[in-house]
């Protein structure tokens, strides 16, 4: 008698957890704590990857502007100063674009002289075939020397041609560089004084 | 005893199959028509959030499937989605530490694999009420089956839109006139609605013709 009341008990306390009111809650809560232990782990595993990646990333991108680089400093005021083995040639910076497709994320390079190195265009989510066009030489090479009042589309008096059919991703990548310059140039000049 | 053996695998196949041309999702079923819409404007991103596509549904299937019994209905919905964003999530982790360039073109589009409904459409429809052998054929299916639609409307848009083949960054062939002065029409947005609607009717004719 003793037993079988026990089994009945038992059936009851699982039968009562898996209806009970309190179920979808506990199940859910764990699906959640499940899920959260598991993305902390690939978080942990891809997260030096994802770092690595990124600085060979921006090593590369540097070297594309400063071809002679051979190191370079993150300065706290968000922009990078470039050295050949001992002197100081230059700095770099990231600007962003409000293109038609969304975001340009542009890297500027600049001399001692404040003049434009080169211009790269890192990512970009422009139409393919039109926009796109950004990323090409016959583009950013237009910025090579430019001081900063020339930074502007021809039409605006400036010495950038826009691209046939992109003005608009055209327009945002010549103003986003312009901003920048001002602003970095601002904080570069207050720096060495 | 033999008869039993065949039988599973038999159907292992049909579900498998049934992905490409009688339920294909995007021409038949008519779901996930945004990333269709969206991500088609080179072959490069269409390839790679198909098989975004793949890795989630099969991997959502599978837990989904295996939690079915346990599962309370009433918060099934948001049981599905937290396990179909942690697969997103990791996806998205995993591209980005190792096949960067992937993901930078797939960008925005990689997160939103999470409101795709053919993923939570399937986990709905099929993997919650089925073996997980099945979910499996059902998610292989499916998901190469999208993969396959994306393909064909990426295709012409890229052809017609910049009258060049580039896979991979592979310049495959470009067709003389047409790579000159390419109809831009067809990679902009309305351009993907005019290719997807013309493929739909041509589906609808070809499904019209088989029923008679």
């Amino acid at each position: 008698m003793l037993k079988v009341n026990n089994k009945n008990n038992k059936k009851f306390n699982i039968d009562k957890l898996l209806k009970g009111k309190a179920y979808p809650l506990i199940f859910l809560s764990l699906i959640v704590l499940v899920s959260v232990v598991l993305l902390m782990y690939v978080n942990s595993i891809t997260k030096a990857k994802i770092a690595a990646e990124k600085e060979t990333q921006i090593i590369e991108q540097l070297k594309l502007i400063f071809p002679e680089m051979k190191d370079y400093k993150y300065n706290k005021d968000e922009y990078y100063e470039v050295y050949s083995s001992e002197d100081l040639i230059g700095y770099a910076f990231t600007a962003i674009g409000k293109g038609y497709g969304g975001d340009i994320n542009i890297l500027i390079g600049i001399n001692n002289n404040f003049l434009i190195e080169s211009i790269n265009i890192i990512s970009n989510t422009e139409t393919p075939g039109l926009g796109t066009k950004i990323t090409e030489n016959f583009f950013t090479d237009q910025f090579k020397g430019l001081a900063l009042e020339d930074v502007n589309l021809t039409k605006n008096g400036g010495k950038v041609d826009a691209i046939t059919g992109a003005t608009i991703s055209s327009k945002a990548v010549v103003d986003a560089v312009r901003e920048e310059l001002i602003k970095k140039i601002e904080l570069i000049k207050n720096k060495s004084n | 005893m033999e008869i039993e053996k065949v039988k599973p695998i038999k159907k292992f196949w049909q579900e498998f199959k049934k992905g490409f041309v009688i339920t294909n999702p995007v021409f038949v079923l008519v779901l996930g028509l945004c990333p269709t819409l969206a991500v088609t404007s080179s072959i490069d991103n269409a390839l790679g959030m198909g098989i975004g596509v793949i890795f989630v549904l099969l991997g959502s299937n599978i837990i989904i499937s295996l939690i079915r019994r346990f599962t309370p209905p009433i918060v099934r919905i948001p049981v599905f989605i937290v396990v179909i964003a942690s697969f997103v999530t990791i996806l998205s982790l995993v591209f980005e530490a190792f096949i960067p360039p992937l993901y930078e073109a797939l960008g925005i589009y990689l997160a939103l694999i999470v409101v795709n409904c053919i993923i939570l459409g399937r986990a709905e429809a099929f993997a919650s009420k089925n073996t997980v052998f099945y979910s499996i054929a059902d998610a292989l299916g499916i998901g190469m089956g999208f993969t396959l639609s994306l393909f064909i409307v990426s295709f012409l848009r890229e052809i017609l839109g910049t009258g060049k083949l580039t896979v991979f960054g592979l310049n495959l062939f470009s067709i003389p006139v047409l790579s000159q002065l390419p109809l831009s029409f067809f990679i902009m947005p309305p351009g993907a609605f005019l290719v997807l609607g013309l493929l739909l009717a041509l589906f609808r004719w070809l499904g019209v013709l088989k029923n008679e």
